[in-house]
């Protein structure tokens, strides 16, 4: 599809009022975590898991900056920072992520004969969609409904990632970070010149020099 | 028989600020001159009053088109000049502060020229008071107290429509000092200016509600100048020297408000998140800057037409 | 105890693992670095008041008591924030004002406490509440007599207008000039904020369907306050305002208590409340800087909010109390009550932006207060809505189940988005609750189950809603329009007030029929919840629960 905020990058405000000094520090810590950073995850489940996580947000190939998702959620998952809640059929985060995996690489072995992350894009989606369907051939999920956690969980924590990182703000046109500064043009149709400029269809390059003065 | 350029006093000549006003006009030294020599002093006296408020009415004109220039930069800015015709009174606040500033210091352009711009800028003034209302009746809730908060402000081009009307009044003294439009000079700016006044405190009025008079100095524009106003339309009307003397009090004081208005609004930005640093949006999103200049702008018309009711009434 | 001079920010200084808030002073919430003084008490001393919670509740009640001469420690699992300083412009980050300790989640809709309606910070939840500060509608305090449905408060409307009016004087809040709802009220402290333009369709909306609608009154500046700047309309008020402009508790109520010697005891969790042989409160044990502690106290405020309320009070039974305290009714942790948080979302053809300024920036309070044409009992208010790109991705996946290409092109429309969004009063029924469940927590304190169904009333309510709301939004230009049918908001109701000990927990003054030195101060006392947001009602209470203690104890009836 047509880029909608064609070379909008929200990092270019890094040093503008908009971002203040504890927003640098920790969007910098995130911008620093390598992609394939682990802890938590064993060396078996992190193609899984990674190939998991690039079906559930399919990010462009020639991106410069790659949200590190699956190392997010592998940080997460290592300092056990969870969510205030958890629903009484679902064992807490980090089993259910263990058993989760487990269990996807078990549908894809029972389903298409080989592990997850060996499968073709197309197939792949094929066993997600049945995990959130909630069928479940393999016993691997225990007594985890599938599609609770494909819902409450792996959802959850993926989109958690991908939409803390910068690179996917700029994809959306999202402000980004906005302290001090917030803003100022708030009614219908009006952007700050730190905003995002939507390229209307066969306006992109008005939107790409807009985009790249904001600051 | 008038010229239309003056020969120059020496008086006049080192007026260039508004610092230096005329003593009450007709004063007196300590001697008693003869009554043809004391006639030609006053006529004299009375010239450099005349042309002193000439200039000064420019000078006000001036800085109300500098006010509104620089405010309706900021807020058409602000409002991303989605209209083309936001554009129009920054043209011609800056064509009338182009000719009523060398103006001030004598230095006129061709009459009907100079006219032309004042009525241009009059024109756009009243024209942007149609906009501005359009744009406040046009949104949810219509005319309500949301909109006048932050929908088009009426106020603003209100100022440029009397720095056009003042700008034609600046002109025309120029050429004769007694009538304006024919009336007498000095009365109808009085009232003109006292009515300008009224205006621009009821738009700081509703604009420090919006501010929800926060800081107790926000009750000074809404104070000041009614009074001054009352005065000046007072002294139009009653030709009494202590009432205009009261009126040139009330004037000096709108002035002062004028000037200091600008400090405060400076501090009222440097108190928004992120201060001075955070300029690009404090300048827009704080108290407007350029705004309280207004009533300096009034005040030195008021002045000018206290200075030419002196004159002559005597 | 005098401040240790010299001492500032020390590079450990992280208010998630060390207290802020000892040696005789404060954080200093409006100054970077700064500190305040703070008188502060041994565990041995009889404070008159150990209060549990800082937030809408327990802070207010802090503030005024201490503010009658009462000597108060507060306490407050949460650490205690330097806005300025520690808020990140990020929600990821920002979870960290969130209680995000482990609940157990069950019955027909489970609820999914934490970043929506609980706080772990001094200052409660208001750090991250949406601001909205509405008043009840006053029928609602005799919702069974005037109305026919759930319970009669134990409060007249008249006394709770004056403490209204005391709570929006003291949060500043910024409102519309007439309100366009319920009897006359006072001016608002402050002028209402500008629209955007997620606000404005809900105003085209509300004018195409002929109902009123209003600028919300919001507890954040639109003019400067003492040291808080104007609103900046960054839009993050959900994750923590990092400006000051919002008036949150921990800016508003906290800084006054501690000028009037309350000591305010940060990363302190209290994990059950003392009783001697007469059944009367003696203390608390809490738990801070790795060790228990027991804090003695002549009387015990629970201010916790509806989930932790009830669990302390269950989790400090004993012989005498089996149950629980304060349960003789055996109405702790029931009645638990949400808000029905329902939501119409559609694309406009123009950019909204939503994410520019506070989130619910105008409302319609018109099925409030308009009785005809409803098939429910019952009101909602809703309101404009400005989610950030985490949250918004998490309603795209939750409730159409979107992901792969599909989301990440429909998080695309994010600038185009527009909602509307109810606050919706639910009933009260026991089955809805707050238990205790066998896990327990890093403190070894057991775990809360919370248990929630919507009724038939509540299910008719939402349908109501949504239809009513779709031809609004439609009627404003919106197309692709398309229902979220499960969010809920706030907690009430697991301590409710009564006049009769045998159907609530506490009095009208908030104080437990069973153990007359503990008091309960917070939405748990709520026997309804109506169509608002509650934080001002919770206020309200604790202003008049602290004038009724100062009533007793002139009396000697303390």
């Amino acid at each position: 599809m047509r880029e909608r905020y064609p070379g909008y990058d929200v990092l270019a405000k890094r040093d503008t009022p908009s971002w203040n000094d504890q927003t640098r520090r920790a969007i910098d810590a995130r911008m620093a975590i390598p992609l394939a950073a682990r802890r938590f995850f064993s060396d078996d489940e992190w193609p899984t898991v990674q190939a998991i996580c690039g079906r559930i947000v399919p990010q462009p190939r020639d991106r410069a900056r790659p949200a590190p998702v699956a190392a997010m959620i592998d940080a997460k998952l290592a300092a056990d920072d969870r969510d205030g809640y958890r629903h009484a059929s679902m064992p807490p985060q980090r089993e259910a992520w263990r058993r989760g995996v487990r269990a996807i690489d078990a549908e894809a072995q029972a389903r298409l004969g080989a592990r997850f992350h060996a499968l073709a894009p197309d197939a792949q989606d094929e066993v997600l969609k049945a995990a959130q369907r909630g069928e479940a051939r393999s016993d691997a999920w225990g007594d985890m409904p599938p599609a609770e956690f494909f819902r409450a969980r792996l959802l959850h924590d993926v989109l958690g990632a991908y939409y803390a990182h910068p690179s996917a703000w700029s994809e959306i046109g999202f402000g980004g970070p906005a302290s001090p500064r917030g803003y100022v043009r708030m009614n219908f149709d009006r952007r700050d010149p730190w905003e995002a400029a939507e390229a209307l269809p066969g306006r992109e390059a008005d939107a790409r020099r807009d985009n790249a003065s904001v600051r | 028989m008038t010229t239309l350029v003056r020969p120059r006093t020496p008086e006049a000549v080192g007026v260039s600020t508004f610092g230096e006003w005329p003593a009450v006009a007709g004063g007196d030294g300590g001697h008693r001159p003869g009554l043809r020599e004391r006639r030609v002093a006053e006529e004299t006296v009375r010239d450099a009053a005349e042309e002193r408020a000439g200039r000064t009415v420019h000078l006000g004109a001036g800085v109300l088109a500098l006010s509104v220039l620089a405010d309706s930069a900021l807020e058409h800015y602000r409002g991303s000049f989605h209209n083309k015709a936001m554009v129009a009174p920054l043209v011609s606040a800056t064509l009338s502060l182009a000719t009523n500033a060398p103006a001030t210091f004598g230095a006129r352009a061709p009459l009907p020229l100079l006219d032309a711009v004042q009525a241009a800028a009059a024109a756009t003034g009243v024209a942007g008071l149609g906009f501005h209302a359009f744009n406040i009746g046009k949104r949810p809730g219509g005319l309500s107290w949301l909109n006048l908060f932050y929908a088009a402000p009426v106020g603003a081009p209100f100022a440029l429509a009397l720095s056009g009307f003042f700008g034609r009044c600046a002109v025309r003294l120029a050429g004769d000092s007694r009538t304006l439009f024919g009336w007498p000079a000095g009365r109808l700016l009085a009232a003109t200016a006292a009515g300008g006044l009224i205006g621009t405190a009821a738009e700081a009025g509703l604009l420090h509600f919006r501010g929800a008079y926060h800081n107790p100095a926000m009750a000074l524009p809404v104070t000041i100048p009614p009074v001054a106003a009352g005065l000046l339309a007072a002294a139009a009307l009653k030709p009494a020297p202590a009432l205009r003397r009261a009126a040139r009090v009330g004037l000096v004081a709108t002035a002062a408000v004028g000037v200091a208005g600008v400090g405060f609004h400076l501090f009222g930005v440097s108190r928004n998140m992120g201060g001075f640093r955070n300029l690009s949006q404090n300048l827009l999103n704080g108290p407007p800057v350029p705004a309280p200049p207004s009533f300096l702008g009034l005040a030195l018309i008021g002045l000018a037409a206290l200075s030419l009711m002196e004159a002559n009434d005597a | 105890m005098k401040p240790t001079p010299g001492v500032t920010m020390l590079p450990s200084d992280n208010p998630l693992t060390t207290p802020r808030a000892t040696n005789g002073r404060a954080p200093d919430v409006f100054r970077p670095g700064a500190w305040t003084p703070m008188r502060c008490w041994s565990d041995d001393d009889e404070v008159d008041f150990a209060i549990v919670g800082t937030g809408a509740g327990g802070g207010a009640l802090a503030c005024k008591l201490a503010e009658y001469g009462f000597s108060v420690v507060a306490f407050d699992a949460g650490p205690y924030w330097r806005p300025l300083e520690d808020f990140v412009s990020d929600e990821r980050e920002q979870s960290k004002l969130y209680w995000t300790d482990e609940r157990i989640v069950d019955g027909d809709n489970p609820l999914r406490p934490g970043s929506n309606n609980c706080g772990k910070s001094v200052g409660g939840s208001t750090v991250h509440f949406a601001m909205v500060s509405l008043r009840f509608r006053p029928e609602w305090f005799k919702a069974r007599t005037t109305l026919g449905y759930g319970a009669d408060w134990p409060l007249d409307w008249r006394e709770m207008w004056t403490y209204y009016r005391e709570v929006e004087e003291t949060l500043t809040i910024s409102g519309p000039v007439t309100y366009p709802w319920g009897p006359k009220r006072p001016r608002y402290p402050y002028r209402p904020h500008e629209l955007n333009a997620a606000a404005l369709v809900l105003a085209e909306g509300a004018e195409a369907l002929g109902i009123p609608w209003s600028a919300t009154p919001l507890a954040t500046l639109s003019a400067p306050r003492g040291l808080s700047p104007p609103c900046v309309y960054r839009g993050m008020c959900v994750i923590g305002c990092s400006t000051n402009a919002k008036q949150s508790v921990l800016l508003t109520w906290l800084p006054r208590a501690l000028k009037a010697g309350a000591e305010i005891r940060d990363l302190a969790m209290v994990g059950r409340i003392e009783h001697d042989g007469r059944g009367l409160a003696t203390g608390v044990r809490y738990h801070r800087e790795g060790r228990w502690r027991f804090q003695r106290a002549r009387n015990v405020v629970v201010a916790g909010y509806a989930i932790e309320t009830p669990r302390l009070l269950l989790n400090s039974a004993s012989a005498k109390f089996p149950d629980g305290l304060a349960n003789s009714s055996g109405l702790v942790g029931k009645n638990l009550m949400v808000q029905a948080n329902q939501a119409v979302w559609g694309l406009m053809e123009r950019e909204i932006r939503a994410y520019k300024g506070p989130p619910s920036l105008a409302l319609t309070e018109h099925w409030n207060y308009k009785d005809d044409g409803k098939d429910f009992f019952g009101g909602y208010a809703y309101m404009s809505q400005g989610p950030l790109p985490v949250a918004w991705s998490s309603v795209l996946a939750g409730q159409r189940g979107l992901w792969g290409q599909g989301l990440l092109d429909a998080m695309q429309d994010y600038n185009h988005q527009v909602g509307l969004k109810i606050v919706g009063e639910c009933m009260a029924q026991e089955r809805n609750r707050v238990t205790l469940a066998d896990e327990t927590d890093r403190y070894g304190l057991k775990i809360p189950r919370v248990t929630y169904s919507y009724c038939d009333n509540d299910r008719r309510l939402i349908a109501h809603s949504l239809a009513f709301m779709r031809v609004a939004l439609e009627a404003a230009g919106a197309r692709d329009i398309w229902d979220e049918t499960d969010d809920t908001c706030h907690l009430n109701g697991t301590a409710r007030m009564g006049d009769d000990p045998r159907t609530s927990v506490v009095d009208a003054d908030c104080r437990a029929w069973d153990m007359r030195n503990l008091w309960v101060c917070d939405g748990s006392v709520f026997p309804t919840v109506g169509g608002v947001n509650p934080s001002l009602t919770i206020q309200a209470i604790a202003c008049r629960t602290a004038d009724r203690i100062k009533t007793l104890a002139r009396r000697g009836e303390l």
